[in-house]
């Protein structure tokens, strides 16, 4: 069926843009949604959704669970038990197929089970977590987000705690998971993929769209049950994050989605590049839709009554080899010696996190850092607005949405040239990851120069300017319609 | 009798290595000689040569009735010689023929007119001096940087003995007038020489435009239009058009060499240089600038090397250090290397690197730089002026460098 021609958009009117074919119906598979966030994924699913709503698009987002506080009104949140979210959209009640069986094996564990965790993390705070035992925890997984609101009660029933006390979880690293990855994970993604078949496959939509490898098993089950288009969006592939230790495992769940899917989204250039190289799938499928961002005010507060020190360096991630720390760590003793009253803030959990604060004392640097764990909402925000400089050293990096993030806070940045942002941002210090020299010349002349600094955000803010999610969120639409099957 | 003056800018600066925050202290070599010499090899065999045969032939075959004008920068007369020799003497072949003038101009082209005027006028003269041991004749018409222009600077060119002064032929400035008339600089004699920027700019930028080259003898009909209602048409242009810019693939030194004919073959028409022109022709009227005008981007003001922070801040940082200098009597070897690094650095070059606008412009400015970003131009720029204003200031200990900071002991 042709789709009559992409007209502009006017977001004032309630009215659906005209380019979408009435209705459009999606569903969208994900494991994460703000506030409950570990990385970039949720963001980037609640911008998308966000934008697709409001030209028209009727969205079902299921994550595997709700932990209270989700706001969506522009769609309706699921749980995978479909329980909705609070003021989320209601569409009504859908006929369930028969609950499919579990597999004997399965321990009873809702999929609250963050994909970041490496083993030891995991069984750690099962044991938290059954006992609600807070103290016990390690201080990296104290300030996890995740574990943090498993602990404090609001996110499971008392079912679920008698069945963990009943039910003693195998925690065993697989041979293959190269250490970062519980069994768990693995049972958590087939009861996610079990629980979306039996209870959303009757629902009435046109196209799936599922995000990251967690979901694909579940998406690709409910494409083969309804005849339904499948379209996976890949944030991330198992070869970034995973960088030597590579989980044979994910990296097989992984290609039979992006090989299964109809029409496949990467974050970046540099993602689609990765999914052709290490996965042989064909660059014709797969289509580049770049994240957006929303601009909002700056919150300069902080900035006129800061009580931080006069210059702010700021990494803000998973402390994971991905990312790079260990790498701004070393450019900060670089720094240091030249500009003595730095301050260099890593912020974020991860399994890096012991190693890096070792590596730091071991350099005499703890005067010159501070290490306020995950950050999130208004302490994130007074972050990025004292920040005089946003660094994002990653060594493999398919978007990186906090370098739009920082630059909306009017914070300059600089991004590792192994990066998706880089692509779109052109007024931004780019650098390669290694190049420790090199990003130590970048930060102390930032910090050296105002104007520097200010020439950059002047020119950066204009480019965000374009980098909307209602354009992410057009091209987006594309790709619904290039695999949309009408009904004969 | 209409003529057209034909002058080309010929231009190379030294460009700076990626000079890094650690290399200050550590070395002084700030100019990437390397580069520089494979760029001025490069353009030597692509445009100097070649299109100076073009012109030496072209000069004969019109047995002198062709003539055209160059201004060369004294940082490009330098690395001729150091690196393209021969290209040098090519020039001195052209100057022979006495159809060949030089205008005068800054010998390192750099923005000191709008700066320092005491530094601006020391260029000029070392300029002058330069034009006249390499090719015999000294100028008599003078271009600013990059055609940089206004009242004040018209004004200040006469006084310095200059016939008459170059400029953009601007259409908010003009309003109604022509480019093709000779005016004259307000309350002086000076005599003001203006581009026709549509028929240069046929050639610098759409000599390729709709697949094919554009032809000398459509070219020279749109030229012979002009008859009865022009009296001498300024082409300006890089020289680099012809070969590098433009290469010789594209058709670019064939029309330069059927050029002369093309435009003769209307009687009416002649060349004529700009001192010959200013000799001619009476100015029709006076002109006066509303504004600084240059003939870069679409602007056609200094934006492009004042147009942000970054160009501001290098460019005030470079002419505080004129005090270092200025009203100093200067004998000193290890002084006069260090003034010689003060005014390679004023070059404009080094700010056009810098400039952070975007599209059309923006691209012009990325294809001429060695660096990978305006910011990157910034920071070794600026890591070479921290060095370099250490090295100013650690002079006194020194006694080679005594001078600095003391003054000139011996008045001369």
């Amino acid at each position: 069926m042709d789709f009559p021609r992409y007209a502009p958009y006017n977001p004032n009117t309630k009215e659906p843009a005209p380019y979408i074919r009435e209705p459009m119906k999606i569903l969208m598979l994900g494991w994460e949604y703000p506030p409950h966030i570990a990385g970039g994924l949720g963001t980037a699913c609640q911008g998308l959704t966000t934008a697709l709503a409001g030209q028209g698009v009727d969205i079902h987002f299921v994550v595997p669970q709700l932990f209270g506080g989700e706001r969506a009104e522009h769609m309706s949140l699921f749980d995978a038990k479909r329980t909705l979210a609070v003021g989320s959209q209601d569409p009504g009640s859908a006929p369930e197929v028969a609950e499919l069986a579990l597999p004997v094996s399965t321990t009873r564990i809702p999929a609250f089970l963050s994909p970041y965790w490496s083993p030891g993390q995991f069984k750690e705070a099962l044991a938290a977590i059954t006992h609600q035992h807070v103290a016990s925890l390690s201080p990296s997984l104290r300030n996890d987000p995740v574990a943090r609101a498993l602990i404090d009660g609001d996110v499971f029933g008392i079912d679920l705690v008698s069945a963990l006390e009943h039910e003693q979880p195998t925690v065993v690293a697989g041979e293959n998971t190269g250490g970062r990855y519980g069994r768990d994970i693995f049972e958590e993604v087939e009861r996610f993929t079990l629980q979306v078949v039996s209870r959303f496959s009757k629902d009435d939509f046109d196209v799936i769209h599922a995000h990251d490898w967690m979901t694909f098993p579940a998406a690709v089950a409910l494409s083969e049950a309804t005849g339904k288009p499948l379209v996976v969006h890949v944030h991330s592939l198992e070869h970034d994050r995973a960088g030597l230790f590579l989980n044979t495992q994910i990296n097989e769940i992984e290609r039979f989605g992006l090989v299964h899917a109809d029409s496949i989204v990467a974050v970046s250039y540099f993602t689609k590049r990765s999914i052709e190289t290490h996965h042989k799938i064909s660059g014709g499928k797969i289509h580049v839709v770049h994240n957006g961002v929303y601009s909002h005010d700056v919150a300069s507060e902080s900035r006129e009554h800061k009580t931080w020190p006069e210059h702010v360096v700021l990494f803000l991630g998973r402390v994971t080899f991905q990312k790079g720390p260990d790498y701004f760590v070393e450019v900060a003793a670089r720094v240091i010696p030249h500009i003595p009253d730095v301050l260099f803030v890593l912020a974020g959990s991860g399994d890096m996190l012991p190693v890096v604060k070792e590596r730091v004392e071991q350099l005499g640097l703890s005067r010159n850092f501070m290490f306020p764990g995950f950050m999130k909402g208004e302490e994130l925000e007074e972050l990025f607005s004292v920040a005089d400089l946003y660094v994002m050293p990653s060594v493999s990096e398919p978007f990186g949405i906090t370098a739009l993030e920082a630059i909306s806070f009017d914070t300059p940045v600089i991004i590792s040239k192994q990066s998706g942002v880089s692509e779109v941002i052109e007024h931004a210090l780019k650098v390669d990851f290694w190049d420790i020299d090199r990003m130590a010349d970048f930060i102390i002349n930032a910090l050296e120069h105002p104007e520097l600094r200010h020439d950059l955000v002047a020119m950066a803010r204009e480019e965000l300017k374009k980098l909307h999610w209602d354009v992410a969120a057009v091209k987006t639409i594309e790709v619904y319609h290039d695999v949309y099957r009408p009904e004969m | 009798m209409p003529a057209v003056c034909l002058y080309f800018q010929v231009h190379q600066p030294y460009r700076l290595r990626h000079y890094s925050y650690f290399d200050i202290g550590e070395r002084h070599d700030y100019f990437d000689e390397e580069l520089n010499k494979a760029i001025l090899r490069r353009v030597a065999e692509r445009c100097y040569i070649p299109a100076n045969k073009v012109l030496l032939e072209a000069i004969r075959q019109s047995k002198g009735a062709f003539k055209v004008a160059f201004s060369i920068t004294g940082t490009a007369i330098e690395q001729m010689r150091a690196y393209a020799p021969e290209a040098l003497e090519s020039f001195q072949e052209l100057a022979q023929t006495g159809c060949v003038e030089f205008l005068g101009e800054t010998y390192y082209h750099s923005l000191s007119s709008l700066y320092d005027f005491r530094e601006w006028a020391a260029q000029i003269s070392m300029h002058s001096d330069l034009m006249e041991r390499e090719f015999g004749v000294r100028p008599t018409v003078f271009r600013n940087t990059e055609l940089l222009y206004s009242d004040d600077i018209g004004a200040a060119i006469g006084e310095l003995g200059f016939k008459a002064v170059l400029a953009e032929g601007v259409d908010d400035v003009l309003g109604w007038r022509s480019p093709n008339f000779m005016y004259r600089v307000p309350n002086a004699n000076t005599k003001l020489l203006l581009k026709n920027y549509k028929l240069s700019d046929d050639i610098a930028f759409r000599f390729t435009n709709g697949g094919g080259s554009l032809s000398p003898t459509t070219y020279a009909s749109w030229i012979h239009e002009l008859s009865g209602n022009a009296d001498i048409v300024g082409l300006f242009l890089d020289y680099e058009t012809f070969g590098e810019h433009h290469r010789e693939e594209s058709g670019i030194l064939a029309f330069l060499k059927k050029l002369p004919e093309a435009v003769l073959s209307n009687q009416e028409w002649r060349f004529s240089t700009p001192t010959e022109a200013a000799e001619r022709l009476s100015a029709v009227g006076e002109l006066s600038f509303s504004r600084l005008t240059s003939w870069a981007d679409t602007r056609r003001d200094e934006s492009a090397w004042l147009g942000n922070e970054m160009q501001r801040k290098s460019l005030g940082r470079i002419y505080d250090a004129a005090t270092l200098f200025h009203g100093r009597y200067i004998q000193d070897e290890a002084m006069t290397a260090a003034r010689e690094t003060w005014r390679r650095l004023q070059t404009s070059d080094h700010y056009y690197y810098m400039c952070t606008k975007g599209y059309g412009d923006g691209i012009v400015h990325q294809y001429f730089s060695p660096f990978e970003s305006p910011y990157d131009a910034f920071i070794a720029y600026s890591n070479v002026v921290k060095d370099f204003a250490a090295e100013c200031a650690r002079a006194p200990k020194t006694p080679t460098l005594r001078v600095l900071a003391e003054g000139p002991r011996v008045q001369p």
